[in-house]
């Protein structure tokens, strides 16, 4: 450990001498470049390495090369995740406490709740820019559109970037009558139109090409941030993409589900004891459903797979010219979704509501439903919870939430640094907070207790350097916990527990305990059962509470829920008997034509 | 998961619109000089009836019921017809197929001053029935239930059609001028649907082309002479396009050879023309359809030239049990 630590400060001394040097003479600095890789939505089994039959290969290979990390946790939203992911800091500190588009009225104005990344903290791009890297980033931004708190003021010296958390993947179409166009910015400015040819993840993928090249020849690695919109709805994708599975999804979700979990099962993802996690009680038996609302429904989950495929292919592309700049071996790849997959019906609680002046919005902008315009410009389309927990196969609920849906990814780390076996699992317990101080560890940098003349508040993730040297299985210790708050809903998890508090009817308005390392779906509370580790865990929260200046909202998307879903009754498969009951077909010696 | 579902049956109730129009369009134009039309060769859900009601209005130097378009140098001829007919989906060896029937009504006039005829004839009653069989040999399966329907996309689609018309509408001997023909004839062709751009109401456009032969048998008592007619050839194209979701139009060309007609021994011109024309439709609910159309020769100067034009209003009516039971549905919520 000495030495390790002995070759660390040397290593960090020496980077600012390396940099020093004339411009006339690149000297080639050999720390590895790094490649974070954000897939907006993705589920925890939406790529073929961890279960999914869609075709990911570039994902997959990653994985081959690497490895898969299957107990990581991100949060249960977008700009949270973000937030965490770049600053390493919780979001009651980093200024994501609530998502901006749901501020409660008790924060409005707290430190810690501004809704964008704020300044008390400092991100990965700005260390790492620092300590000589390139800083580029592109993709979904969503932390802030001021002119102070945009990509390019955060750090990164290249980007173009979608400020909003969503939009037209073709255009600058945004969802409201009060916000219709979208913002990008491209190297700090605001742009009045996109390229020509626009489309996300291209664009994306094209101008981080060029950002590369442009600086390739002065030999400083460079930090990615590839943001991917993929594959948050709409489900925007070009043509060619979108008939790929054709019919595949009739089976429906139950089939597909198992079908995840079987092959999860034999990759070594989830252990062989697993249980699927019950289907939530709101979404109807697949096998009850008409052949034409299957192939309805199931066409939202072949266009989702196609724009999997779609980005999949696009990182294919960075990778092979990665490869062919030489650059591919020396790269170190993080690949992960940023929470759970997408359930909720966004575009219904935007525009659902006749009348609406976003109602009226949407027929103007976003009345393309026809489903062979599903993927235009126009369109919206997003698959619902039932499609949602197949891809958070084998866990329930999703994006927004807590349970095990809503914030346990697949991650994928690959590269240099990475001394485990090719292809191999670890199951250590791993959040994306964790990322800012492995990523210093790569570049030899430190997180300082002060940044321009700021005091910084704490790193709160564990670096992953001992795991992915393979020296230990996880960076956490048995007491080390990851707690969780968004929208009210709260989470603590330390060890194989995991205690939460989620608002009726997906949880129970009350605390409620799992086993998560033998019961990953949550169907086993054992609140009643253990009141002492409900006690113990409850001290972890409070803990949690206390250090980082958690304010609950006063106010939830999720406070009036149990008044829009139907009653929550147990999934029991066939019932009732009535809906399976066949023709019954008398005896042939007992059948006649009637006596007239 | 409701919402999903009601928008299930909105989508199909409006793909009906689809579906009725193609059915309406299926029917075989005996009014010549315009050709089949349009969209005339869509596919719809098996199963789905259409009846048609198509009014013309069509004048120039030759018969506009007689098929072989027989240039009578000199003469004007008015038709006032209406047709009506019967068309059902059904598949044939699992690919779209259809059957159709329709009756030709109506009213007949020339004026004719020439060697041949120096007189006002008018003719009027029911013209040959004719059947028509279709089908899809190239391109998507036959689209047999709904989901099928909401995967189709044409493509590119070949089909292969005949018709033939049963002599038995009303003829008058005495006259040069019938709606009845006394003459069995009818055509086969090679129908080519092509799609180019996406598949969505609102934004379709196709390119169609029709090649087709007809052959006519001989009429034996043409004023009491022996009137033979040589195959005739039609070639007609189409390039249509949605200009909104139920609002479409197309740009018609049509073009006729051959058919020289033989009366006695004595040997007419062939046809050899070209007419041009356009075509709007609209879909007025989720089981009518109206057209409108016009179309006319050109480089017709000439007396032997035929020289054509003429006006038609379609109005088609379709159904589909299935999609009749999901309104009754959607009307009881």
């Amino acid at each position: 450990m000495k030495k390790n630590l002995f070759l660390l400060t040397a290593f960090i001394l020496s980077g600012p001498w390396l940099y020093s040097q004339s411009p006339g003479s690149p000297v080639q600095d050999k720390r590895p470049n790094i490649v974070i890789i954000l897939a907006d939505d993705m589920g925890y089994s939406d790529m073929g390495m961890f279960g999914s039959e869609i075709k990911t290969p570039n994902m997959d290979a990653l994985a081959a090369d690497g490895v898969r990390f299957t107990n990581f946790y991100t949060h249960a939203s977008c700009s949270p995740s973000r937030s965490m992911l770049l600053s390493g800091v919780d979001t009651h500190l980093n200024g994501l406490g609530n998502m901006d588009e749901w501020t409660a009225p008790n924060q409005v104005g707290k430190p810690g709740y501004e809704g964008n990344l704020n300044d008390a903290v400092v991100t990965i791009p700005q260390l790492l820019k620092d300590a000589g890297y390139h800083t580029y980033m592109v993709g979904k931004w969503h932390m802030g559109k001021s002119p102070d708190k945009i990509p390019a003021a955060r750090g990164f010296e290249r980007d173009f970037s979608l400020l909003d958390g969503a939009g037209s993947y073709w255009d600058m179409t945004n969802f409201t009558a009060l916000t219709p166009r979208s913002l990008y910015t491209e190297d700090g400015k605001y742009l009045t139109e996109l390229p020509k040819k626009y489309y996300a993840t291209k664009t994306y993928t094209d101008k981080l090409i060029s950002y590369i090249d442009a600086n390739h020849e002065d030999g400083k690695p460079f930090f990615a941030y590839v943001a991917h919109q993929a594959p948050h709805d709409p489900y925007h994708l070009p043509r060619e993409w979108r008939d790929r599975h054709v019919g595949q999804y009739d089976v429906g979700w139950d089939m597909t589900r198992n079908q995840r979990l079987k092959k999860q099962k034999e990759l070594g993802i989830i252990s062989d004891s697993a249980l699927l996690a019950e289907r939530m009680w709101f979404i109807p038996e697949y096998a009850l459903l008409a052949p034409a609302a299957r192939a309805l429904v199931g066409r939202k989950m072949e266009l989702y797979a196609g724009l999997m495929e779609n980005m999949d292919s696009h990182i294919g592309r960075l990778i092979d010219h990665l490869k062919e700049i030489g650059e591919y071996e020396n790269t170190v790849f993080i690949v992960f979704g940023d929470n759970g997959a997408e359930g909720n019906d966004l575009a219904a609680m935007i525009a659902g509501t006749p009348g609406t002046r976003d109602n009226l919005y949407f027929a103007s902008a976003w009345s393309q439903t026809d489903p062979n315009a599903w993927g235009d410009p126009g369109s919206y389309v997003g698959y619902g919870a039932g499609w949602a927990q197949v891809s958070m196969t084998p866990f329930s609920q999703y994006k927004g939430w807590l349970g095990e849906g809503g914030i346990r990814n697949a991650l994928i780390v690959s590269g240099p640094v990475n001394k485990r076996a090719k292809g191999s699992i670890n199951h250590g317990l791993m959040s994306v907070a964790d990322i800012m101080p492995t990523l210093l560890d790569i570049a030899g940098a430190t997180y300082p207790k002060n940044y321009k003349d700021k005091a910084l508040p704490p790193l709160i993730g564990k670096s992953w350097s001992d795991v992915l040297a393979g020296k230990a299985e996880s960076s956490r210790t048995p007491k080390d916990y990851i707690a969780w708050e968004l929208f009210g809903n709260r989470a603590v998890r330390q060890g194989d527990w995991k205690l939460r508090w989620e608002y009726t009817p997906l949880g129970k308005s009350a605390w409620e305990l799992f086993n998560v390392t033998q019961d990953p779906a949550e169907r086993n509370d054992l609140a009643s059962a253990q009141p002492e580790k409900v006690k113990e865990m409850l001290m972890l929260w409070d803990d949690y509470v206390q250090n980082n200046n958690v304010i609950l909202p006063s106010r939830s998307p999720f406070e009036g829920l149990y008044d829009v879903l139907p009653a929550r009754f147990p999934v029991d498969a066939g019932y009732p008997p009535l809906v399976n009951k066949r023709q019954y077909t008398p005896p042939q010696e007992l059948i006649k034509s009637p006596k007239q | 998961m409701k919402k999903c579902l009601s928008e299930l049956r909105i989508l199909i109730v409006h793909h009906f619109a689809m579906i009725g129009i193609v059915l309406a369009l299926c029917l075989p134009d005996i009014a010549m000089g315009q050709g089949d039309g349009p969209r005339f060769y869509w596919k719809g859900l098996n199963g789905t009836n259409a009846i048609p009601v198509i009014g013309s209005s069509l004048g120039g130097n030759a018969n506009p019921v007689d098929p072989s378009h027989n240039v009578v140098p000199g003469a004007d001829f008015e038709a006032s017809m209406t047709m009506a007919g019967y068309a059902r989906m059904l598949p044939v060896f699992k690919r779209s197929a259809m059957i159709s029937i329709i009756m030709p009504m109506g009213r007949i006039s020339s004026d004719v001053s020439t060697n041949v005829l120096n007189n006002n004839t008018t003719a009027r009653g029911f013209g040959d029935p004719m059947v028509q069989f279709g089908i899809n040999v190239v391109g998507p399966k036959a689209i047999m239930n709904i989901p099928d329907m909401l995967r189709y996309k044409p493509g590119f689609s070949v089909d292969v059609m005949a018709s033939l018309a049963i002599p038995i509408g009303e003829y008058d001997n005495t006259s040069p001028v019938n709606i009845g023909q006394n003459r069995w004839y009818g055509r086969v062709g090679l129908p080519v649907v092509w799609q180019i751009g996406p598949w969505v109401p609102g934004k379709r456009t196709t390119f169609e082309v029709l090649p087709a032969v007809w052959f006519f048998s001989d009429n034996n008592d043409f004023e009491g002479k022996k009137m033979e007619t040589e195959p005739m050839y039609q070639v007609e194209a189409h390039l249509t396009h949605d200009f909104m979701e139920r609002l479409w139009g197309s740009l018609d060309i049509i073009s006729m050879s051959g058919g020289t007609a033989t009366i006695d021994g004595i040997e007419g011109n062939a046809l050899s023309n070209v007419g041009v024309g356009g075509t709007l439709g609209i879909h007025v609910n989720e089981n009518m359809q109206i057209t409108g159309s016009y179309s006319s020769t050109i480089n017709d100067s000439n007396p032997e030239d035929l020289n054509m034009d003429g006006f038609r209003v379609s109005l088609i009516y379709g159904w589909h049990k299935l999609v009749e039971g999901m309104r009754r549905l959607k009307g009881s919520e």
